[in-house]
């Protein structure tokens, strides 16, 4: 017993001694946490010649807030490139806790194929500020990084800060772009084969398609002339031939025209569309008499555009307009335009506004509405052919022209009590 | 008058045997043998010793193999020897472009191919007339 007392009593010392080592573990951690959090500024440590004052360079109070508090990493360390100070957000790039880092040398931390670029910008950084991009050791992983290094005057003497910028979101970004615009690129070029080559094959079909065609017009004919030896049957078998053949013509014709509008020949002039319709006009003189057909045409712009595709749109709305009239009915057709500020068939007027709305109104047979898109589709076609003539075509071709002026073009009608077309054209391409 | 030379260069039978048929009663032509080709066409003329042997005016289908009406147009119009012979090219189907094109080498006429008796005879007419017209415009009356 009487051995054991000065052990019972210092077994009593360590609990006390530490109970009182925890106690200053604790204090330090809070002095280290509230030096981290910026709410010190100097502190007092009790050594062997007394109380000392310790003011901290480094403690100004935004500075070190922030330091900790963004989001870049940040380490400081001296010529012989051992981290003297690290934030927590690189401890946490590294994947490693904070205290094991404080003595290494930052080095360590970069892949070894990066560490000549390391050390050059770091040999070169004591000079003036430098910059570059290495990739770190984070565990098992690898983190693309942005270092920036300033020289950094401390009480101790000077030494380096490196800012360090995690760039994986930014390379998985930048990659992510490249891709897509990779995707991009290859669709697009696939696409522009494929356009050249339904170009192609519309335009070779088409002209390869007439030759056998006129040889049916053609012999067709020459048999129609032998009318002595034809039954009558067979005279109207033939006629049917002829019609038939004559529609394919204007088919194909139609879906030639169609398919050079894909081609590049944008021309584009000032075009005064009072002047083409006034040619269309000379155009349609005996269609317009035909149908005791009454046009008003009111002031029209000058347009920047392709005059050919333009005229080629009235001729095909002004045709239609006269094509579906009401039997019986003298036909009247109006082609009115305002200047409109916006590309929207709700803009509100305007004097000098950049874009012109077109009205192209008749009293004909109209359509419901509901059949609005299969009108600009192409071969789409709301009557019967023995009823009226036409291709189909017309209306796909005036879209097409118009979407490749920038334009918008709808029509509004009710069936039986006439249609309206309306075309927003820019006055000048060069705008749009 | 005499009867105008006409050479025509068309590779198709069928309608090289129409052209002979609806155009050969006409007084006003002398229907030369007919070129298989352009280049049938220019060894021909190249076979003719003396010029006023020469055809009139020359017809050329566009669509030919081995030269095509535009390419035997464009070796026409650039030899001295054949420049002067109005040509005209026809077509199954004579767009603008080939219109646009063949007017700019130098081509008299561009049309599409007749159908009727009565449409390769105006095609005809409207190529002479064609002719007369530009002659006496030069000649500057």
């Amino acid at each position: 017993m009487k051995n054991n007392e000065p052990i019972q009593k210092t077994m009593e010392e360590l609990r006390n001694e530490l109970e009182e080592l925890r106690h200053q573990l604790d204090e330090a951690n809070e002095t280290i946490d509230a030096i981290r959090t910026g709410q010190i500024d100097a502190l007092v440590v009790e050594g062997k010649d007394g109380h000392q004052l310790y003011t901290l360079k480094t403690a100004d109070h935004t500075y070190r807030v922030f330091i900790e508090k963004m989001s870049e990493g940040a380490v400081t360390v001296n010529h012989e490139g051992i981290i003297l100070y690290s934030n927590s957000q690189f401890a946490r790039m590294i994947n490693m806790p904070l205290n094991g880092i404080i003595g290494l040398p930052f080095e360590k931390f970069v892949v070894p194929e990066n560490k000549t670029i390391y050390s050059v910008l770091f040999n070169e950084s004591w000079k003036s500020d430098g910059k570059g991009e290495v990739s770190l050791i984070s565990g098992n992983n690898i983190t693309p990084v942005q270092l920036s290094l300033t020289t950094l005057e401390l009480q101790e003497g000077v030494s380096l800060s490196i800012i360090i910028t995690d760039l994986t979101s930014q390379k998985a970004t930048q990659k992510k772009l490249r891709d897509n615009f990779e995707q991009l690129e290859q669709a697009n070029q696939a696409l522009e084969i494929s356009n050249h080559d339904l170009q192609q094959f519309a335009s070779v079909a088409s002209h390869d398609l007439q030759e056998p065609l006129r040889k049916i017009q053609v012999f067709s004919n020459l048999l129609k002339e032998k009318q002595k030896e034809l039954t009558v049957d067979s005279e109207r078998y033939l006629d049917k031939i002829i019609e038939s053949a004559s529609r394919m013509k204007n088919l194909i014709i139609d879906i030639l025209n169609y398919s050079r509008l894909s081609a590049d020949d944008h021309k584009l002039e000032c075009v005064d569309l009072s002047e083409v319709v006034k040619e269309l006009m000379v155009d349609f003189e005996l269609m317009i008499q035909d149908k005791n057909a009454v046009i008003q045409v009111g002031k029209l712009p000058c347009l920047y555009v392709n005059r050919g595709q333009v005229r080629q749109v009235f001729q095909n709305i002004i045709s239609n307009a006269l094509k579906f009239s009401k039997p019986g009915n003298s036909s009247r057709i109006s082609i009115n335009s305002t200047r409109i500020s916006e590309k929207s068939f709700n803009s509100p007027l305007q004097e000098d506004g950049p874009y012109c709305l077109i009205r192209i109104r008749d009293n004909g047979i109209g359509f419901n509405e509901k059949y609005l898109a299969s009108i600009f589709a192409l071969f789409e076609r709301l009557h019967s052919k023995d009823k009226y003539e036409g291709t189909g075509i017309g209306m796909a071709i005036a879209k097409k022209i118009i979407d490749k002026h920038n334009g918008l073009i709808t029509a509004v009608s009710h069936e039986g009590e006439g249609a309206e077309f309306r075309i927003i054209l820019p006055i000048d391409q060069k705008d749009v | 008058m005499f009867p105008k030379k006409l050479l025509l260069a068309e590779d198709d039978e069928d309608d090289k045997q129409l052209f002979h048929d609806f155009l050969h009663h006409r007084s006003d032509l002398l229907l030369m043998p007919a070129a298989e080709n352009g280049v049938a066409l220019l060894e021909t003329l190249d076979n003719i010793r003396d010029a006023k042997d020469l055809p009139d005016f020359i017809i050329l289908d566009q669509n030919m193999p081995r030269k095509n009406g535009l390419q035997t147009l464009e070796l026409l119009k650039s030899n001295k020897r054949y420049t002067h012979i109005p040509v005209m090219v026809y077509s199954s189907y004579a767009d603008q472009h080939l219109v646009k094109t063949c007017s700019e080498k130098g081509a008299s006429a561009v049309c599409s191919k007749p159908i009727t008796y009565k449409e390769y005879n105006d095609m005809i007419e409207n190529f002479l007339g064609t002719i007369i017209h530009n002659q006496t415009n030069r000649q500057g009356f």
